[in-house]
């Protein structure tokens, strides 16, 4: 008889702690994948939409009950077959009980009831495996589309979410927010719900028809068995949840190991640490076997334990319903129903404990992502915020302070600066001065806490966010490149253009040369964000972005610095292009970079410290005088 | 590496690696045969755990036997001491009792027994396996993914194992079917058969549904990943995607990624649904006959009652060893494609390892010749006379193409104590030196030596202890920053820890940070900017205190001022030690004795650098690309 319960493997299917779902298919599956896409149908366009102004006000309050009534006519049909299934399920001991007591005891032989029973049996069956099968579809299709739903919310409410809520911290809490708090609900609601129902169900069924055949023995049975069946379930399920944190932090660290020994195996061979690696790499592994060991003497324990729990109920059952049959309370046929039930009171009882489990962690996964729901964009848009007509490119900073955190020290003090039309300004500091934030003002990355930031004279907080960026343009220090080919990545802000506009954009930064070199020229595929680019290349191709998109006001956050000689050479000359007949704003690193700008404005200390062209500053003998001073002292070449 | 025999002593290793080594190392490998099959050259690995295994299946077996004897006596006790009143009950009751408690035990033996098999296997594999890879080579690591590689020690490895394991177990609990279905035979022949009979369905059928879910389950997987990665670019590409506006766009994106997702689910919601019902109602069916066969024969007075009990009893008890038996086969197909991928990994030979005779080099003083050194990356065609390169093409894992020249007739010498700066442009060989005198990589002509020994007569260990290396994109490890800057000298106290920092102009960040040395690189954000980085990779090297050192560009990404600090440290510290320095800015240029040119994979002038900017034009050009954005003391 089958009690065998627990998993053989408990979290067997752990996957990498870290990083990204492992893509590839292997190759023997390919073939049988293939065929499948064959037969996937286009899928039309999306039509979700974004916008920066709508909250997602169902999402602040979200439930499981929400998102199921959302498609309530799949979960009223899930509730039907779930009670088809629970009660036809269960039609079989009973049936054999009938066919034996009044077809088959001495005294009661008939072939008719024998007959009657048995093809009653079979429809029974016939009924059940029906409503399981549409189960299966409905909650299937439940649960994929509530997903579907949930996920282009989910990724809608993060692209409304400002640039604060993206630091370093929070990005992979981000990540598991869409991908294994969603994936949890996904597992409850294809299958974890329903059985909770069907099991549920399933024992009121079998207690029911117990008690009609034998009050006493439904009485004794239920005490046996219940309460130790509950008990050492509850037991594997604590034991087994703290084994299975075990193991995946064991093949966690495992991997991580692994990982870090491939990816920084030139220094591992630099400093010779093979041989300290093995053993450590050993040690690793040894501590996810004796997870894994300890989660194998759980389930050992309550598999075979709950099995043997079974063969003593049947023996017990033995006794007493046999006892029971002698002196004539009880039938021969209500006692072999009795034994056959009593095998299927096992599997719920084991199967809702797991499944509270899953429950539990999709109720947890809600209230997680109904926080994420709650959290605001921190540079919110104006009700019906006026679109911001083509901007001739003044930027103002009228006596703003900024801190990072409400209660957090000021970053910037009362900074006023304006810069005008057509003008390029290089914000010069030490790093921490603030020359990034005021770069970020700009954007409206962030809002100033007092005073303004204008462009031709509209606050940024009154216009369209899209409306002023798509006027703007960035080049970020670090350049990121998408997955998707070089042209996807150069014609970013406009993916419609024609290649001759690619191009274009391509020459104008001195890229050509590069793309030549590239066998599939721009439609070469980036592969792992580019590494396989030199940095002077991905910078190269921030730059064509940033040139396509032909924005009025460009701001480069440190756009040169990382980079060799040659590169950075080529992205100088691409520079004077860019900064032609634009307002722009360059955070430099190197005086270099700084000195092409019309004005240098150093920043220190949250502060205008001082503002001119080279020359003036140099003259002025101020703090950039002496910045350069280090600078060229150190670079002259004693010939 | 090559392993040395006193490897498998512990009480040895602690001492030579300094960290305790609580684990045994699998004492067998892989068949390396290739032309066997699969199974057989994994079967050294199983048989180092024959012992467990063999107790394992034993008790399962054991187990089987006394669970399969239940149903009958039960079909005895409702047969003849409730119905025919000829044995009396308490009998019955208490074999059933002492069966339960015995099947319990060896079942609790046999389970945890073969699941620590199943471990003790997949630890020997993943030991294996990582020991092969930190043997390979440089080209190894330059045409694999590193992504490939774990995910074939990961997911790979478990699939062996898996088969390797529960195979067995599977085919104990199938034989047990054979057992049930003599004692069936015993009581009732007809309906033995009766029962059975819907049982070679559920095998086949839950081969069909594996076979037909394997698929989408790899698709909604795939689907899982486009998706995470999605969001996993829109995460940490944010600010591109909103200075451009693009969210609507990447909305779309996501949103058509999530609609192939939901359309995978629905299909394995529908495949489940076409046979998972079946093959779950099978043997209720089965019940059913019996039920209805049964019957009949009970009126025609060739049964007992208690067989109807028994039957449907043994019905359950074999229905899951047929659908394991099914999922066996898919198992079994799934573990010799992963045994494939891996053994891919483990029949690489390493293409760089000590020569047998190798010598330990305890002490050098940095003499440095490169004589006539040819070099080109990617192996030699002839390197692999039995046609393996030529088979290695159809591998995933890619082929060793020999590549371009890239240094030809390469001569340089350093004198102990000498410092010489390498310059030239982007991709005329510059860090191609200083990997082959790590012996990253075995040069393909002439030679390397050190103090006069050919670096291919010294063991990797010694040349490696002698040569210090910064490399320009360093790796710092998920551990603390002391215990990276400890890397190659993990017995170092902090004192010297610091001492390095400082010579490195690194422990005044490090200090600020909140942990301070204590601060684990990665956590909790702590990421570090490229100019930090390479100042903990300097400490590193410090640390070591190499005789030959290598900067390999170490300070391409740090502050000007910062710059400056850092080489005042390295001043101090490069004297009387051989040193070569890979430069880009004049300012490193200034911290050698001597500058040579490097083009087109050889020197082609070398002199101080008053003297090349004298006599070389191609030195000034290349320099030229500082003058144009330098305001002053331009060169040329």
């Amino acid at each position: 008889m089958s009690f065998g319960g627990g998993p053989m493997f408990v979290g067997s299917a752990a996957s990498p702690g870290n990083g990204l779902p492992f893509a590839g298919v292997p190759s023997e599956m390919q073939a049988g994948v293939d065929a499948l896409l064959a037969e996937e149908p286009d899928h039309g366009p999306p039509n979700a939409v974004f916008s920066h102004a709508a909250a997602d006000r169902a999402g602040e309050r979200l439930t499981l009950r929400a998102l199921i009534f959302a498609h309530w006519r799949l979960g009223v049909a899930a509730l039907f077959v779930i009670v088809v299934v629970s009660v036809f399920n269960q039609a079989g001991p009973w049936l054999i009980q009938y066919g034996i007591d009044h077809g088959m005891l001495p005294h009661h032989h008939s072939v008719r009831v024998v007959i009657l029973t048995g093809a009653a049996f079979i429809v029974a069956v016939l009924i059940t495996a029906i409503a399981q099968r549409s189960q299966a579809r409905v909650t299937g299709r439940l649960a994929a589309r509530v997903m579907n739903d949930l996920r282009v919310r989910v990724f809608a409410h993060l692209q409304r979410l400002s640039l604060d809520f993206y630091t370093d911290e929070k990005a992979g809490v981000i990540m598991t927010r869409m991908t294994s708090d969603i994936e949890n609900l996904q597992q409850l609601l294809q299958d974890g719900l329903a059985q909770l129902a069907v099991q549920a169900l399933t024992m009121v069924v079998i207690t029911a028809i117990l008690f009609t055949l034998n009050v006493t023995l439904t009485l004794l049975t239920l005490a046996l068995v219940v309460p130790l069946l509950t008990i050492s379930s509850l037991w594997f399920r604590s034991a087994s949840a703290a084994g299975y944190i075990r193991v995946r932090d064991g093949i966690a660290a495992v991997l991580g190991d692994l990982s870090e020994s491939l990816h920084g195996v030139r220094t591992v061979a630099a400093y010779d640490r093979f041989e300290r690696n093995i053993v450590h790499h050993r040690n690793v592994l040894g501590a996810y076997r004796d997870a894994n060991n300890y989660t194998a003497k759980i389930s050992a324990l309550y598999g075979p334990g709950t099995a043997m729990l079974g063969y003593l109920s049947q023996g017990a059952l033995l006794v007493i319903g046999g006892h029971m049959v002698l002196t004539h309370r009880l039938s021969i046929g209500a006692l072999v129903a009795f034994f056959l039930y009593l095998n299927r009171f096992f599997a719920p009882i084991q199967l809702l404990v797991q499944q509270y489990n899953t429950f539990q962690q999709g109720q947890s996964s809600i209230v997680k992502l109904r926080g994420l729901f709650r959290t605001a964009p921190s540079t919110p848009e104006v009700p019906d915020a006026p679109v911001l007509p083509p901007v001739r490119g003044e930027i103002a900073f009228d006596h703003v302070d900024f801190s990072y955190t409400p209660d957090g020290a000021k970053v910037l003090h009362d900074v006023t600066l304006t810069i005008a039309p057509g003008e390029s300004v290089a914000f010069v500091g030490r790093t921490g001065a603030g020359k990034s934030t005021m770069a970020k003002l700009i954007t409206r990355f962030y809002d100033p806490t007092a005073g303004a930031v204008r462009i031709d004279g509209h606050d940024l907080r009154e216009v369209s966010i899209a409306s002023l960026r798509r006027q703007l343009g960035v080049v970020p220090q670090e350049p990121f490149l998408f997955a998707g080919s070089l042209r996807d990545n150069i014609a970013f802000a406009r993916p419609e253009a024609s290649d001759a506009e690619v191009w274009a954009a391509v020459e104008a930064v001195g890229l050509g040369e590069v793309l030549e070199r590239m066998p599939d020229g721009l439609d070469t595929v980036v592969h792992e964000r580019g590494q396989s680019l030199s940095s002077g290349e991905r910078q190269l191709i921030a730059l064509a972005r940033a040139f396509h998109a032909q924005p009025r006001v460009l701001v480069l956050d440190e756009a040169t610095s990382n980079l060799d000689l040659l590169s950075e050479a080529r992205i100088e000359a691409a520079l004077d292009v860019l900064l032609e007949a634009r307002t722009a704003v360059l955070i430099a690193h190197r005086l270099s970079t700084a000195m092409k700008a019309d004005r240098i404005v150093v920043i220190d200390d949250g502060r205008v410290a001082e503002a001119g062209s080279h020359e003036e500053l140099v003259a002025r003998g101020g703090r950039y005088a002496e910045m350069y001073a280090t600078w060229a002292s150190h670079l002259e070449v004693p010939a | 590496m090559v392993m040395r025999r006193s490897e498998n002593d512990p009480a040895k290793r602690l001492g030579q690696v300094g960290i305790a080594d609580r684990h045994l190392r699998p004492k067998v490998h892989v068949d390396p045969d290739r032309s066997r099959s699969w199974l057989r050259r994994v079967l050294p690995v199983l048989g180092a755990h024959r012992l467990s295994l063999s107790g394992a299946l034993g008790m399962s077996f054991l187990t089987l036997m006394l669970q399969v004897q239940i149903p009958s006596l039960l079909n005895g006790a409702v047969s003849n001491s409730l119905e025919r009143h000829s044995t009396p009950l308490d009998h019955y009751v208490w074999i059933v009792f002492g069966l339960a408690l015995g099947a319990g035990l060896a079942g609790f033996g046999s389970r945890y027994l073969l699941m620590r098999t199943a471990y003790a296997v997949e630890f020997d594999l993943r030991n294996l396996l990582y020991e092969h890879l930190t043997r390979m080579g440089f080209d190894f690591y330059d045409r694999v993914q590193s992504g490939q590689l774990i995910s074939r020690a990961n997911s790979d490895i478990r699939s062996v194992n898996l088969y390797l394991t529960f195979g067995p177990n599977i085919l104990v609990q199938c034989s047990i079917a054979i057992v049930a279905f003599i004692y069936m035979l015993t009581i009732n022949v007809p309906l033995a058969f009766v029962a059975m009979s819907t049982l070679p369905f559920v095998f086949w059928l839950s081969i069909r549904m594996r076979a037909s879910m394997f698929p989408v389950s790899w698709l909604i997987q795939a689907r899982l990943a486009e998706v995470a990665t999605v969001v996993d670019e829109n995460v940490n590409g944010v600010r591109v995607v909103k200075s451009f506006t693009a969210e609507q766009r990447e909305l779309d994106h996501l949103a058509r990624e999530a609609a192939k997702l939901r359309w995978a689910y629905i299909r394995d919601a529908d495949l489940r649904a076409r046979f998972s019902p079946v093959v779950q109602n099978l043997p209720q069916l089965g019940m059913a006959f019996v039920l209805l066969i049964g019957g009949l024969l009970v009126i025609d007075d060739h049964l007992g009652v208690g067989a109807i009990l028994a039957f449907s009893i043994y019905i359950v008890m074999l229905q899951a060893p047929f659908q394991m038996l099914g999922m066996l086969v898919m198992l079994g197909q799934r573990a010799a494609a992963s045994a494939q991928r891996i053994y891919e990994i483990l029949d690489e030979e390493p293409s760089v390892r000590d020569a047998p005779d190798a010598i330990d080099l305890p002490e050098v003083r940095g003499e440095v010749r490169f004589d006539h050194v040819n070099f080109h990356y990617g192996a030699d065609a002839d390197d692999h006379p039995d046609g393996t390169a030529a088979s290695a093409a159809h591998s995933p894992l890619g082929a060793a193409v020999a590549g371009p020249p890239v240094l030809s007739d390469f001569n340089l010498h350093l004198a102990p104590g000498e410092t010489v700066a390498m310059v030239g442009r982007t991709a005329s060989g510059k860090s191609t030196v200083s990997r082959l005198l790590t012996r990253f990589y075995d040069v393909t002509g002439g030679a390397i030596t050190i103090d006069g020994h050919d670096l291919r007569t010294l063991t990797l260990q010694s040349v490696r202890r002698h040569v210090g290396v910064v490399l320009d994109e360093p790796f710092l490890f998920s551990v603390s920053i002391a215990a990276n800057i400890a890397y190659g000298a993990p017995d170092a106290s902090r004192e010297a820890i610091v001492a390095a920092a400082r010579a490195a102009g690194a422990d005044e960040f490090i200090s600020a940070l909140p942990d301070g040395y204590d601060t684990v690189v990665g956590e909790r954000g702590y990421t570090l900017s490229g100019g930090q980085r390479q100042r903990v990779a300097i400490a590193r090297t410090l640390l070591v205190n190499p005789p030959v050192l290598i900067l390999d560009d170490a300070t391409s990404a740090v502050d000007v001022q910062v710059e400056q600090a850092i080489h005042e440290g390295l001043k101090v510290l490069m004297a009387g030690r051989t040193t070569l320095i890979v430069a880009h800015r004049l300012s490193t240029i200034h911290l050698a004795d001597r500058v040579v040119l490097l083009d087109g994979g050889r020197i082609v002038a070398e002199g101080t650098h008053a003297e090349l900017m004298e006599s070389t034009p191609l030195y000034g050009e290349v320099l030229a690309q500082v003058a144009e954005n330098e305001p002053s003391g331009a060169p040329a």
